[in-house]
């Protein structure tokens, strides 16, 4: 189901690329809608699922279905094997979907046999799998709509903060930039950046290796990779930060354990990333996430009485490896289909084939990425330092003071912001505790943090990655 | 001041630190800004200045505003110990934190213009530097007393008719090699190797207040040797806070001055010719708000400009071995010289 549901948003997706240069707009929705026929008990091992897809909305402008059908046609034999025709859903199923985005752009129904677990672990990994397409077209709202076994759930999959991001060849993409990760206690309300800065790399050509060639691929191929870190903490310059996890999703689907991803943390040098143990976590919980995904994690015997004093906050990295092809002798949406599936079928291929330049564009992402966050520990360490020193000389000339008025009034000020200060001891806790809080958690307003409008950046965006 | 308003002042320095930290904002210190003379005014031999601030917050400042803590509780110690110390012996305490000797001397005079008291009133002494000889004794409060004349505040006594302020180390071994205080008339010579320290600048102040005879000051023909001369004559722009009682406005410029170069042909070997940075220096003094009143000191200045050289008092060398103490410094000061 899953392979189909993917051929469908493909061809969408290369439509909507067509038509992209002509319309620069974006947005809609996406239904889908997935059933079993009333009666028909999915408690069998195999059982039958029907799925339609519908599309409305600016995003799928200029499609139209009558011209689609010949496409379809053509293209079932290749691409959809397994697609049997089926019913129109009930119409009253897409009503609510139309009241929202206005009338269908896109309507395709197919049943799917032979389509095993029908569980909640399927409907997990078809949502997930929506998720990662929802990362890279963050503009489209997605609904599903289950309605298995007599249970019917139906999921909203909106992205609350989008920013779009032009690649090589003005390739505009609509990232979902949202973060999730709730602000620590001490943040105030309103400071806190609930989006994430994409960076984008390069454009680096890949060589197609020959027996690709061979298959029938030509053209160009070039990779981009784009940066996203989260949460944010460009407000906050003094907090140290630490890289706990990194995900590679990528537009063309990589299916089953990837070879190269798996042995990239073993080839890059993390000696030079400062990095001190950098792993693959395991892909087979992870492959409907999007991505091959790492841990980052350090050695121990790091000073564990400053580290656990130091205020730290950790950040995934999301690193997009954007693929795309141009070749001159294609232009026909079959043709660009059958493209797509060579390149997800040789991906392996081709990235073993390009293994020293590809891990060169991810050194120099992750470099900038722990640049910053090595930059932001060394001034920690500095603040913390010189706070030992701030405090035992104010606590010496308060503690040796023999003005009792002096003595007191400090003692009084301390009382104020925390509970009842009697002595020396509690006003040295006081003032530790308060000098750690301002000085850390310093507030610099940024205007990208902040700022409600959806912005387009061209190629040379600045990188949050590498922040000085 | 008394030592119960110093500690008074520092006090509250501190109280001011806790109140922004109970109101949970980041403590700043103000220090007055000692390094650009556009921040200091020339009236009546006064001085004033702005002020920046010292953010606790800021990478690139907190390890300041740690030291400039660190150091006001080492004098909150001293004067409450009525003890001392050398800014050495804080340098030496915790050379870490601190990095050079340099840094605390700094912070030291930043605290003085900050709590604006003398640096002597903190309970910090400086490293001595400056040398004097001459018809000098004086009594120090122990009893001790100090004859000038043998080597190397209170009753000070002396029948010297002039005071002359050296520039140079080498110019004042010179004098003494040649015994210039005895042969001439009876004068007190004394140099600060260079730009004074307090010390010195204090000892010339203090021989102007107690014997209220000539103070001369003998440097070279360059833009490093006025400027040496102005910091004892006006100021400096570091210590400008203290102008009052580090100053002694009424220093005559005896030598080496421009017009002297022409004036006795001096070899034109022995002339440098001033560099970029020379000129830029020469331009600063001649901006100075204190000129003004010293006409004859501009003209000099811009004779020098003019002619675009320099030279060392050394340089009378080249007209004779012992020039300067046979020739020139004894008609300059029988002669009236000087400006």
């Amino acid at each position: 189901m899953l392979k189909e549901m993917q051929q469908v948003l493909r061809l969408l997706m290369l439509m909507g690329k067509q038509r992209q240069k002509l319309c620069l707009r974006t947005g809609g929705g996406l239904l889908l809608l997935l059933w079993t026929d009333t009666g028909v008990s999915t408690q069998k091992l195999n059982c039958t699922v029907n799925c339609t897809v519908a599309a409305a909305g600016p995003w799928c402008a200029g499609i139209q279905m009558e011209a689609l059908q010949p496409v379809l046609a053509s293209l079932k034999e290749s691409m959809f094997p397994c697609v049997w025709p089926c019913n129109e859903p009930d119409p009253e199923e897409l009503s609510a979907f139309t009241d929202l985005y206005g009338s269908l752009r896109l309507l395709l129904s197919f049943q799917v046999k032979d389509t095993r677990h029908c569980t909640s672990e399927w409907q997990a990994h078809i949502e997930a799998f929506l998720r990662t397409f929802s990362l890279a077209n963050a503009g489209i709202q997605i609904h599903l709509k289950l309605k298995i076994n007599g249970e019917t759930s139906l999921r909203e999959l909106s992205v609350k903060f989008k920013r779009r991001v032009a690649l090589a060849d003005q390739l505009l993409l609509t990232l979902d930039v949202t973060c999730s990760a709730p602000p620590p206690w001490c943040v105030k309300k309103g400071c806190w950046c609930v989006r994430g800065h994409p960076a984008i790399g390069g454009r680096l050509p890949l060589s197609i290796p020959p027996q690709t060639m061979e298959q029938g691929l030509f053209g160009d191929l070039s990779v981009q990779v784009v940066a996203l870190l989260t949460p944010c903490l460009l407000p906050y310059p003094n907090v140290t930060t630490e890289l706990t996890h990194i995900q590679n999703p990528s537009n063309i689907p990589v299916n089953g354990p990837s070879g190269f991803f798996q042995k990239l943390p073993a080839v890059l040098d993390c000696q030079e990333l400062g990095l001190d143990r950098l792993y693959c976590s395991s892909f087979k919980d992870l492959v409907y996430s999007g991505g091959t995904v790492y841990t980052v994690e350090k050695d121990s015997w790091d000073d564990p009485e400053q580290e656990s004093s130091l205020p730290t906050v950790q950040q995934s990295l999301l690193l997009f490896f954007f693929l795309q092809h141009s070749d001159p002798f294609t232009s026909q949406l079959t043709d660009l289909m059958a493209t797509e599936v060579l390149i997800e079928l040789h991906l392996e291929d081709i990235l073993n084939n390009n293994r020293q330049a590809v891990v060169a564009a991810v050194q120099t992402e992750l470099k900038n990425t722990l640049k910053s966050q090595n930059h932001r520990k060394k001034q920690q360490e500095k603040l913390h330092a010189a706070a030992e020193v701030i405090l035992s000389s104010s606590m010496s000339i308060v503690s040796s003071s023999s003005s009792m008025d002096f003595r007191n009034a400090c003692l009084n000020r301390m009382k104020v912001c925390v509970c009842q200060v009697h002595d020396t001891h509690e006003l040295a806790a006081s003032l530790r505790e308060s000098l750690w809080r301002v000085t850390s958690w310093k507030f610099v307003p940024r205007a990208k943090c902040f700022s409600t409008k959806m912005e387009v950046h061209p190629v040379h965006d600045e990188p949050t990655t590498a922040e000085i | 001041m008394s030592s119960q308003e110093i500690l008074n002042r520092i006090e509250s320095i501190i109280l001011e630190i806790v109140t922004s930290l109970s109101k949970a904002e980041a403590p700043v210190l103000a220090l007055p800004n000692r390094s650009s003379w556009a921040n200091v005014r020339y009236f009546d031999l006064n001085m004033l200045q702005s002020v920046t601030t010292i953010r606790s917050d800021c990478p690139s400042s907190v390890t300041k505003f740690a030291q400039i803590l660190k150091i006001l509780s080492v004098i909150y110690r001293l004067v409450q110990s009525n003890s001392y110390a050398t800014k050495r012996d804080i340098y030496y305490n915790n050379t870490k934190l601190f990095g050079s000797q340099k840094a605390v001397d700094s912070i030291v005079d930043d605290i003085s213009c900050m709590l604006k008291v003398p640096r002597r009133s903190l309970h910090v002494l400086a490293t001595s530097k400056g040398l004097i000889s001459g018809d000098l004794c004086y009594m120090e409060e122990d009893g001790t007393r100090i004859d000038c004349n043998s080597s190397s505040t209170v009753n000070i006594v002396s029948s010297a008719k002039f005071v002359m302020i050296i520039e140079k180390d080498a110019t004042f071994q010179r004098l003494l090699d040649d015994d210039f205080c005895t042969k001439l008339s009876p004068c007190i010579i004394i140099t600060g190797k260079g730009v004074p320290d307090v010390n010195s600048r204090l000892m010339v102040k203090r021989l102007w207040d107690e014997l209220h005879i000539p103070i001369f000051a003998l440097v070279d023909a360059d833009p490093h040797g006025i400027e040496i001369m102005c910091i004892y004559k006006y100021g400096s722009v570091a210590m400008s806070f203290e102008a009052h009682s580090l100053t002694v406005p009424s220093v005559m410029w005896l030598g080496l001055l421009p017009s002297d170069l022409q004036r006795l042909r001096v070899p034109k070997d022995a002339l440098i010719p001033l560099t970029k940075r020379d000129e830029s220096k020469l331009c600063s003094l001649l901006e100075r708000p204190y000129l003004t009143s010293q006409p004859e000191w501009e003209k000099e200045m811009k004779l020098m400009q003019q002619n675009k050289v320099k030279a060392e008092i050394q340089s009378l060398t080249a007209i004779a071995p012992d020039f300067l103490t046979q020739i020139y410094l004894p008609n300059k000061l029988r002669y009236g010289g000087w400006i």
